[in-house]
């Protein structure tokens, strides 16, 4: 479902997925999208004007989703895509043997399209602790229309 | 007795007879400006000058050798060549091959308007340069270069934004609007290789961007019209590289083919018999090397003419002389050849007046 190829038209973002910003004002730590994915930034350099033209920022982030390192070199007066990134904790409640994971959410209902993480580690943790009968809340991180679970707690009952 | 003996011995040491050179070498004669300040004359006096201006003397020899040669000039007809080669019209028809080579520096110098001029009228058949070369003709057409001074200093220069090159200065935002320019060619270019399948060479991109400048003052412009070759297979070593690089970050895949160019330039001397094939270069580097190496594919070219300040002690090919090409095969044994040791924005405009644009000028006077 989470495409790494992409026939990507710049003028695609939907408007409440991503918001633009200056090249220039984008900070390490912070998002930005890259070739069609929403990543964080994990290095930014900036070239002063020269020889190779205007100024240009050097970003070196991480696909939010596939953990891939994806580079980019954009104009600083240039505008970029940064994505809205939202994290929502959800109690689980049922793992399903087809790989997908039933949460309740705040208002009641039930949320039954999310897939199990690929993450190795955290896959463990899930389903150990879901067997020994814990309390877990998930926490889905969502970004231009994909989702992933991106950490879990362990709740106490009380 | 002895005092004599002696006498003419130290005699005939210090005042040991020479040979005479009288009718053998030419007699050391400069400019007599009594003769008032005739231009043509002075500068056909420098072949009797001595040191560089007898060397600049010379290559103004071989330049016009080449620009005068015919085949029919050549008595000895191969038995295997075919009929037209043959017919005597055909035979006073054909030319020198010319192979012009310079580095960027020269392109951000004046020499760029001489070489415009040589390209403009079609009186050279090949040209290489280096990424500089070619972007500072095209930046010359968006914005100016400046005079400046060799001591400015470095740091000063930066925090206002000024790049110097020698005694020039080239201002950031002449490269901005190099940028601004060049990315939209390129992403044309990249779609004409998706969609009809053009694989780019850099001769291939070059004539592109000639023929996208569209301004005479700019010898890759001419070069276009002219169809006249220009070939670059450093091209990613310069602003023009750096443009590709940053394209290739937004939309990737633009593909550049250096293979097909060596073929074309390699081609360029190989294919060019029954001509005589001539090299005038401009500085060392690749230019220089590319020029020679290909016409070692046709056993070494007829004449070759450069004119760089580079030395040999160092065993460069840029300080080379012509000699050491002969050593490789890149220039006959039997070729017309000089080194001039000289600045070519001196040398060159020069060597220009007294070969290229005189005979033009003459064309132009017998037809009027």
């Amino acid at each position: 479902m989470s495409d790494e190829e992409h026939h990507f038209e710049s003028s695609d973002a939907g408007a409440s997925k991503t918001y633009p910003q200056q090249a220039g004002n984008i900070r390490k730590g912070g998002h930005i999208v890259i070739k069609g994915r929403p990543c964080k930034v994990v290095e930014v350099s900036t070239s002063k004007t020269g020889k190779h033209g205007h100024a240009k920022c050097h970003f070196v982030a991480i696909d939010i989703f596939t953990s891939k390192k994806l580079e980019d070199i954009v104009p600083s007066s240039h505008n970029c895509d940064v994505p809205h990134v939202n994290r929502v904790d959800y109690q689980l409640i049922d793992i399903s043997e087809d790989g997908f994971v039933s949460l309740l959410t705040d208002n009641g209902s039930t949320k039954d399209d999310l897939r199990l993480p690929t993450d190795e580690a955290l896959l463990t943790q899930l389903k150990s602790g879901f067997e020994e009968g814990k309390d877990i809340v998930v926490s889905v991180m969502s970004a231009m229309g994909e989702e992933q679970m991106c950490a879990l707690k362990e709740v106490s009952p009380k | 007795m002895e005092e004599d003996r002696v006498f003419s011995s130290v005699h005939s040491t210090v005042f040991k007879e020479s040979e005479s050179l009288e009718g053998k070498c030419e007699k050391i004669e400069g400019y007599d400006f009594n003769q008032g300040v005739n231009y043509p004359k002075l500068l056909r006096s420098m072949l009797t000058t001595g040191f560089q201006a007898s060397n600049l003397g010379e290559a103004i020899d071989v330049v016009n050798q080449m620009l005068e040669w015919r085949l029919s000039d050549e008595t000895t007809v191969p038995e295997d060549c075919n009929e037209e080669e043959k017919n005597q019209t055909y035979r006073e028809s054909v030319k020198c091959k010319i192979f012009l080579g310079f580095t960027s520096n020269l392109v951000s110098s004046g020499v760029r308007d001489t070489i415009r001029y040589l390209v403009q009228h079609h009186m050279v058949d090949v040209i290489v340069t280096t990424t500089g070369g070619v972007e500072e003709d095209l930046i010359k057409c968006l914005a100016p270069t400046f005079k400046g001074d060799f001591s400015l200093p470095g740091a000063y220069l930066r925090s206002k934004g000024l790049n110097r090159i020698g005694n020039l200065l080239v201002p950031n935002d002449n490269y901005c609007k190099f940028e601004d320019w060049i990315i939209p060619i390129f992403d044309e270019m990249l779609k004409e290789q998706k969609e009809e399948n053009v694989l780019w060479t850099p001769s291939k991109l070059l004539a592109r961007l000639g023929k996208e400048i569209n301004n005479e003052s700019s010898y890759l412009y001419w070069a276009y019209k002219m169809n006249i070759p220009v070939f670059c297979p450093g091209l990613t070593d310069g602003s023009l590289g750096d443009m590709l690089y940053f394209h290739s970050f937004r939309t990737s895949g633009l593909v550049i083919d250096v293979v097909q160019d060596i073929r074309a330039m390699n081609g360029e001397a190989v294919h060019a018999n029954p001509r005589k094939t001539g090299m005038i270069i401009l500085g060392g580097g690749l230019p220089k090397h590319h020029i020679c190496n290909a016409n070692m594919m046709r056993n070494g070219a007829d004449y070759a003419v450069f004119i760089n300040t580079g030395q040999e002690f160092d065993g460069s090919d840029s300080g080379a002389r012509p000699d050491e090409a002969v050593s490789w095969g890149k220039i006959r044994g039997s070729a017309k050849t000089v080194k001039v040791y000289c600045d070519a924005t001196i040398a060159f405009p020069l060597l220009v007046a007294e070969t290229f644009a005189s005979k033009r000028e003459q064309n132009r006077e017998h037809k009027t």
